[in-house]
């Protein structure tokens, strides 16, 4: 790194010997001749053996804290989509799935491999399906979810603003299409507790749902999407529902269905009471119930890790790599063979 | 000016007829009162004033034009000492223009003698000299070849008594043909040709056009740097040839090759007067010597340590040369020279020889000249520089640029020419791979959209994108990049071939940022949407796609903003200042962005969004190795770049990157340890332009410098140079390179 003074032109000189008088001209001439003090970074060998290496060093060892944070939370999942149909209905899910009259009860067992530490997250885990649509995206009305019935205008809901006549609260594709398979748990001892609050962000909670606005005209129509609402309760305390409108970046994805506020024993054996009613059959999409604990860092995620890991890992070998090259092929600085015109000898 | 007068057979008579042809035949306007010292004359040329300044010297003193008469103050005419005012009559202006070369007036003595007298390049004024008195003719020719060898401009002076009958048969024809309507233009000249024949030669005069300081010293820096010179000019053959030697264009050891219109054949046929042979005579004999020469040339060129080569060609020749059928054959035996030389061409021609090399061999051409005759090829060249001089500012007028000085070249070209370039370049890519790396991403997102076009990013992140979060930091770049200082610019001017070759901005290096913004896409994208699936705190919640979306922005206004200090040669606080300030502004839009609800009906996707984000670990982490990842790979090539394939700007660089930089108590050093030469062009470069195109002969003002000096509230001591010969500051210089 070099300071760097200015172009030597002789009367640019003289020019500023007149303008050194004040300071505030100065820094404006120095501004305008473009003779701002400048450090020059050169890329030298050790300089970027020196950054490789040490990026190297302080990648590896976060990595590892990463990794191990993620490696100590235990994970469960169980794919439950085709299980729970029954044998004659396996070939034709839609018709069963469509079909309100047939029982959608289903009973599941897992065995717990390792101890799961209170509080252990259920989460239900949705594939192949495409909430990130730009129509499906769209069509919510966040003013309604504040003002209810006040808000008039709801065209962004569109093809869901209203049933019967009537505007339907919450209105729009994401509301209408709200998750509805239930999930209860019974250990040894007897049923377990799921916690179905505060499984949604506060500030949704807080500020985009409102305490004053209750659901209204909703899934009236011949055409059920999927979940009910219970018109007496106010949008703000569906979570549920909170938790489903914050859309999902990718077509696979986790929503927290409630928090198991007991340890769960290595070896236990789990009965999973589900009501498999959402029909994801239509799209091809997968359903899985997952059990997680959490810690610091969230839950089972190696990602982040490993690529703290093996980013650190290449960079130490590529010091090493430039170590080797400059040690075997060094070209000094002051070495002018390699410049062009003296390579090739001047053009005519 | 004057340097040289030539009087042949010093007799008084024939002296007294030089001063006064010099002092009647003119169209000099007098400015001032009519005192000796104090007046000033208006000239259409410099070369014209000088030659009224000197007749002044002689003791001809002219001070006053009436439209119809001229008067001038005779001194030492009949005994030394007698000093009267003479008026002469002015009958009639014949003026000059380029294809006449000459100018006459015709004028009646006090004593009622009617003369002509006649000015112009010697070609034109021999040609129409009446028979006899071939002494003086001799004489006169041997001094114009000395004169034209020692780089000087000559003109011819010669007068012509007329009977009154004469005179009036023909200022009848003057009249009409000055009254019609139509080639009036045509028709003066071709009265004026009645006329002026038979004339009787007084002598010569010899202009001394001094070439500008430091002019080889451009040349040959130019040269080295890649650079083709082509020097066009309305001089004679012989002072063309002598300045060239003079800039270093030519030397002994160089090929060089001559096409002439000053052949025998050619004045043969010349001597026959019939126009269509003559154009035939020379078109023949230009062809031939061009496919001589191209034969000639390439045999040398084979040769690995032949000489250079340089073509040397008058207007006459180019006239044909340029003609359809031979331009590819002058083209490729130019474009073999290393230097050109073209004497006697008009300005048409030079904007001729100027389109020839830019549209025939496809070359970035300059134009560089000070006079009204170098506007065309100003225009016609893709770069024009005007030289602000003596000769008015018609060239500085049509110019894109305006140096004082022709060896400023050197400082325009190579330091400030090739810094735009770098920026240049550098902001182009910049800007293209700035953008391509966030599109990318939201490229990359449609792929797991269902292919419905879903933005990834909020409406404001891409609008404020280009206005916000990346615009400043490039123009800053564009401002103020830096790869060597000016001065290391100037010594090392072969660092000038990476513009020349355009190493900068080739595909390859459109395809390597490219490369990389593709890949910091992937990175980017695939990173923050793999590592984001699972919930990020203890407990439990989970991101939406605004959140996902938000954190990658986040990462991509990072990596953007940091690479480009990576690209950046040099780094002023301003780098920084806008670099890192685009990065807070980006954090501080979206805190408020974030906080805030809008009454109107939209989407509030983004609420909240950057303090759910904020307050896991994992944003931090990501924060941390997103953008390390994915700047590692240009890091990687700029490494490998440079220790393997340095460019040469970058061993200059390691050069000198221990060498003490001039600092500024260096530079101001500088400023007051100037060598004489230094200092007196210095002081020439300040004389203020306003007056200099009044001032004719020599420029008598002691005191420039500290003038201005103490106008500044500097002091500085008077100096020897402080009385500047203005016509050192003047110019004959036009080049074209290639």
């Amino acid at each position: 790194m070099e300071m760097d003074g200015a172009s030597s032109s002789a009367s640019g000189g003289a020019a500023q010997a007149i303008l050194l008088t004040s300071r505030k001209p100065r820094v404006f001439y120095r501004f305008t001749q473009q003779n701002l003090p400048a450090c020059r970074p050169a890329l030298t060998p050790t300089l970027i053996i020196t950054i490789f290496l040490l990026t190297g060093v302080v990648f590896l060892p976060v990595g590892l804290v990463c990794l191990r944070a993620s490696e100590s939370v235990e994970e469960l999942v169980l794919r439950y989509d085709t299980e729970c149909i029954p044998e004659i209905y396996r070939s034709n899910k839609v018709a069963y799935i469509k079909d309100v009259s047939i029982s959608k009860k289903c009973k599941l067992n897992i065995k717990l491999r390792n101890y799961m530490k209170a509080p252990v997250y259920v989460y239900y885990e949705l594939d192949n399906y495409y909430q990130n649509h730009r129509r499906y995206i769209k069509s919510r009305s966040d003013q309604q979810l504040l003002h209810g019935l006040q808000q008039k205008d709801i065209s962004s809901c569109k093809s869901m603003e209203s049933s019967n006549g009537l505007p339907i609260v919450p209105c729009g594709l994401i509301s209408w299409s709200l998750f509805n398979d239930t999930f209860a748990f019974d250990v040894k001892g007897g049923k377990l507790n799921v916690n179905r609050t505060n499984i949604s962000w506060k500030s949704d909670r807080d500020h985009k749902f409102s305490k004053n606005v209750y659901p209204f005209n909703f899934q009236n129509d011949s055409l059920i999407g999927g979940g009910k609402l219970d018109p007496s309760i106010p949008l703000s305390e569906h979570e549920d529902l909170i938790v489903w409108m914050r859309v999902s970046a990718l077509p696979k994805f986790r929503k927290l269905y409630g928090v198991i506020e007991e340890d769960l024993d290595a070896g236990e054996l789990l009965t999973v009471h589900l009501a498999n009613n959402y029909n994801t059959y239509n799209s091809g999409g997968k359903k899985k119930l997952v059990l997680t604990t959490s810690n610091w860092l969230g839950s089972k995620n190696n990602f982040l890790g490993l690529s703290y890991i093996a980013t650190g890992g290449c960079n130490i070998l590529l010091a090493i790599l430039f170590a080797l090259i400059h040690v075997k092929f060094p070209r000094p600085h002051y070495d002018t063979s390699h410049l062009q015109w003296n390579k090739r000898g001047s053009a005519r | 000016m004057i340097l040289g007068l030539c009087v042949v057979r010093g007799e008084m008579k024939v002296i007294l007829k030089y001063s006064r042809c010099l002092a009647v035949c003119h169209t000099v306007l007098p400015e001032g009162d009519g005192s000796s010292d104090k007046i000033t004359y208006q000239a259409a040329s410099p070369d014209e004033a000088a030659l009224v300044t000197a007749a002044k010297n002689f003791g001809f003193f002219f001070y006053r034009r009436t439209p119809t008469s001229i008067m001038v103050r005779e001194a030492n005419t009949e005994k030394m000492g007698s000093v009267h005012d003479v008026t002469y009559e002015i009958l009639n202006v014949l003026e000059f223009n380029s294809t006449r070369k000459r100018q006459s007036v015709v004028c009646r003595c006090p004593s009622g003698r009617l003369i002509l007298y006649c000015k112009g390049a010697d070609t034109v004024i021999y040609e129409r000299l009446a028979g006899g008195n071939s002494d003086i003719k001799k004489i006169t020719r041997e001094h114009l070849e000395q004169f034209g060898s020692s780089g000087l401009r000559t003109l011819c002076l010669a007068y012509k008594e007329l009977s009154s009958e004469l005179y009036e048969k023909w200022n009848e024809k003057f009249i009409q043909a000055k009254s019609s309507l139509r080639d009036r233009e045509k028709r003066l000249d071709e009265v004026a040709e009645l006329i002026e024949n038979d004339l009787v030669l007084i002598g010569c005069t010899a202009i001394e056009d001094k070439l500008q300081e430091g002019v080889p010293m451009c040349i040959e820096t130019l040269s080295r740097a890649g650079i083709k010179i082509w020097v066009l000019t309305g001089d004679k053959m012989e002072t063309a040839i002598n300045i060239a030697y003079a800039c270093n264009l030519i030397n002994n050891a160089m090929k060089q090759f001559i096409i002439s219109s000053e052949t025998d054949p050619i004045r043969e046929a010349e001597d026959r007067g019939d126009p269509v042979e003559i154009a035939r005579v020379i078109k023949d004999s230009v062809k031939q010597e061009l496919d001589r020469y191209l034969e000639e040339a390439q045999e040398l060129l084979r040769s690995p340590y032949g000489p250079k080569l340089s073509l040397i060609i008058d207007g006459k020749c180019l006239m044909y040369a340029l003609d359809l059928t031979l331009r590819v054959s002058l083209l490729k035996l130019s474009l073999n020279c290393s230097s050109v030389v073209c004497c006697r061409v008009s300005p048409l021609q030079k904007a001729q020889v100027t389109s020839l090399v830019k549209k025939g061999a496809r070359k970035i051409t300059l134009s560089i000249g000070d006079g009204a005759n170098d506007v065309s090829m100003i225009q016609a060249a893709h770069v024009g520089v005007g030289i602000s001089g003596l000769e008015g500012m018609q060239a500085v007028m049509a110019s894109d640029f305006a140096i004082a000085q022709f060896r400023f070249l050197t400082e325009l070209l190579l330091v400030h020419g090739r810094w735009s370039y770098l920026r240049l370049c550098k902001v182009i890519t910049y800007f293209f791979y700035k953008n391509l790396t966030f599109t990318l991403t939201q490229f990359w997102f449609t792929f797991h959209t269902g292919f419905s076009g879903q933005r990834y990013y909020d409406d404001w992140f891409q609008s404020l994108y280009n206005v916000i979060f990346t615009a400043l930091p490039v123009i800053i770049v564009g401002l103020f990049d830096k790869d060597v200082s000016a001065s290391i610019s100037k010594r090392y001017p072969e660092l000038y071939k990476a513009g020349i070759r355009n190493t900068f901005f080739t595909w390859k290096v459109v395809a390597i940022w490219a490369f990389f913004s593709i890949y910091q896409s992937l990175i980017i994208y695939y990173f923050t949407t793999a590592s984001s699936r699972n919930a990020h705190n203890s407990s439990g919640k989970i991101f939406g796609l605004w959140d996902v979306s938000t954190m990658s922005f986040t990462c991509i206004v990072l990596t953007v903003n940091i690479r480009l200090l990576m690209a950046c040669n040099s780094l002023t606080r301003w780098h920084h200042i806008s670099a890192w300030g685009s990065i807070l502004a980006w954090f501080l839009f979206i805190f408020v962005y974030s906080g805030i609800m809008t009454p109107r009906d939209r989407q509030e996707n983004e609420y909240f969004v950057i303090y759910v984000l904020m307050s896991t670990f994992y944003f931090y982490f990501a924060l941390l190795l997103i953008p390390i990842v994915s700047l590692m790979g240009d890091f990687l090539y700029q490494g490998i770049q440079r220790l393997i394939f340095p460019y040469d700007y970058q061993i200059v660089q390691e050069i000198h990157r221990h060498d003490p930089e001039e600092t500024r108590r260096q530079l101001l050093e500088i400023g007051h340890n100037l060598t004489p030469d230094e200092a007196a062009s210095f002081a020439v470069a300040r004389l203020p332009r306003e007056t200099s195109k009044h001032t004719g002969f020599a420029f008598d003002s002691p005191g420039f410098e500290s003038f201005f000096a103490s106008q500044a509230g500097v002091f500085a001591p008077h100096k020897p140079w402080d009385v500047v010969r203005r016509a050192s500051a003047k110019s004959k210089h036009r080049t074209s390179k290639n």
